[in-house]
């Protein structure tokens, strides 16, 4: 039996995705586009034939350190180890840096990847795409974040977007070239819902669920009329782009008229006590949104704790001593206890409400940072080896997999790939990758994802 | 978009001899946290404040003892060419306690 997306596609005995594959792109476009637009109408996925999890992705703009984080070599030399030191864990062996003194009390729940690598350059934008996509850039066949797959293969659960990406997002890094954070071929309709806001700002507000000013929700329903006729009419013309774009604008109006949905973004519900408890800035409050979001029917959250690495205190520490002037100082000061405490709160409060059986946890980053301290106290980019963890869900915790060597600049054992991350995230969200194909462009089946699961995380 | 901490960090302190307990924070702006512990009033250690919520300072040489609760208050990351920060500071979060050994 195979599937696309949800829907299952009979085939004969035995036949896998490679072999489906081999049958021809061609041959199956046609049943291929009719699911496509069932798929898009039927908007929701039937939960009884899946275990279907949510995900919570914090994106850690600028990328640490592993020998500062999570991947320690207290015995290299001084300008390879670095001023921290590393502290026991829950998990007999497993050290981390003295900086995540809550985050070492959980490592139990946490699987650390120590082997993260790959080889096509160091922009910020690459690993950006590597670890949101799954795939290398390619202007000619950009692909779509992870969260817009979700959008496209589960639908949503009810008023709120399936995939919302908190607080802004990403904006310059260096280039201009894609983040990662598009929906690409899947279109508009499965674009993520962008916040625009800081919801740790006591003025805040959802800038896409206000209504204009002066305008009242009787005003904002009579232009939903206007505008649903003015689509009739369009539809007489009607593309596959345009029925994107009307998906979009009805997703714009639920978002605004809703009284669901707008209480879902609205923190105050919160008690002050878990609001300190994720720390009052913009990474926590996004945190604690995050965890109301999947509570309320959201179905994949991104939080990039950063929308850029020029000017303000981020993970990205070349020490220039001028855009880029993050340091240790940083590290300690502003960066990892503030990371400590909402990521902690988050696996904490998800697992107190019975979320975190259902909820996957994805810290992931863009690449790690080189061995040697340069000549300024700082670390620059190094795709070569870096570590990112998950938990939630089926993943299990308090294990190590992969490892680097005595320096922290190669994986040692088990090297891991971004795409290999990413298929751990679809298959911990219930996706069966042997089984089911992605609706790719034009329709095409294609698989999710050119990777294996993480076998280790699983079992 | 650089984040603001809005409001003012508070807890309170209890002394029990030489042992502190702490409360909860209010408007915890998640920033490192540190206790500040003077002698005759020369900053003598700040060690890091974790998630315990009592702290008992190991110096036991003769003198007056002073010890308050600090945030760091993350303003800008700028810093000066010897990479201290010029506007983000530690303040202080709660009223001192003082003993005397």
């Amino acid at each position: 039996m195979l599937h696309i997306g949800n829907e299952y596609i009979p085939l004969c005995s035995g036949t896998t995705r490679r072999s489906f594959l081999q049958l021809g792109a061609t041959a199956m476009s046609g049943l291929t586009l009719a699911n496509l637009f069932k798929l898009q109408a039927a908007g929701a996925v039937d939960e009884k034939k899946a275990k279907i999890r949510n995900c919570i992705t914090l994106f850690l703009v600028g990328s640490p350190g592993q020998h500062d984080t999570w991947d320690m070599k207290p015995d290299a030399p001084e300008d390879i180890r670095g001023k921290f030191k590393p502290i026991s864990t829950s998990v007999p062996g497993v050290q981390i840096c003295e900086h995540f003194p809550r985050m070492a009390k959980v490592m139990d729940r946490v699987a650390l990847i120590r082997s993260l690598h790959y080889n096509t350059g160091s922009s910020h934008e690459n690993g950006q795409r590597w670890m949101m996509t799954g795939h290398d850039f390619n202007e000619a066949n950009k692909q779509p974040h992870m969260g817009s797959v979700i959008s496209r293969v589960f639908g949503a659960k009810g008023a709120l977007p399936a995939s919302i990406v908190l607080p802004v997002p990403i904006g310059n890094t260096g280039t201009s070239t894609p983040h990662g954070q598009e929906a690409a071929y899947l279109g508009s309709a499965h674009a993520p819902f962008f916040l625009g806001n800081d919801p740790a700002r006591a003025d805040f507000k959802v800038a896409d669920l206000e209504a204009p000013k002066g305008q009242t929700e009787f005003r904002v329903e009579a232009r939903r009329k206007l505008l649903k006729e003015i689509d009739d009419l369009q539809r007489q013309v009607e593309t596959s782009s345009t029925l994107a774009r009307d998906t979009a604008y009805a997703r714009a109006f639920n978002l605004l008229t809703n009284p669901e949905t707008k209480k879902a973004f609205d923190l105050n519900d919160e008690p002050a006590k878990l609001r300190d408890r994720y720390g009052r800035n913009t990474f926590g409050q996004s945190c604690l949104m995050a965890r109301r979001l999947i509570e309320r029917g959201s179905r994949f959250v991104t939080v990039n704790q950063f929308d850029t690495v020029f000017g303000i205190s981020c993970w990205d520490m070349h020490a220039d001593g001028g855009s880029l002037n993050n340091t240790y100082a940083d590290y300690e000061h502003v960066l990892c206890p503030q990371f400590d405490l909402a990521f902690t709160a988050l696996l904490e409060d998800l697992q107190q409400r019975g979320l975190l059986e259902e909820t996957v946890i994805a810290v992931i980053s863009e690449f790690g940072r080189t061995p040697k301290i340069n000549a300024r106290g700082g670390r620059d980019h190094y795709p070569s080896a870096w570590t990112n963890f998950l938990a939630g869900g089926p993943i299990r915790g308090g294990r190590v997999i992969g490892s680097t060597d005595k320096n922290g600049a190669a994986p040692h054992d088990r090297p891991v790939t971004p795409p290999q991350v990413v298929a751990s995230i679809y298959q911990a969200m219930g996706i069966d990758l042997e089984t089911t194909m992605l609706p790719g462009p034009g329709g095409r089946p294609i698989r999710f994802i050119e990777a294996e699961p993480i076998r280790e995380l699983f079992a | 978009m650089d984040q603001k901490l809005e409001g003012t960090p508070k807890a309170t302190l209890q002394l029990a001899g030489r042992k502190i307990t702490r409360s909860d924070i209010t408007n915890h702006w998640g920033t490192r946290l540190q206790w500040r512990v003077s002698r005759d009033g020369k900053e003598i250690a700040t060690p890091i404040c974790g998630p315990e919520l009592t702290f008992e300072h190991a110096d036991k040489t003769p003198g007056k003892y002073e010890v308050v609760l600090q945030q760091f208050h993350y303003v800008s990351y700028a810093k000066d060419k010897d990479g201290k920060f010029t506007a983000s500071k530690y303040i202080n979060i709660s009223e001192p306690v003082s003993y005397t050994i």
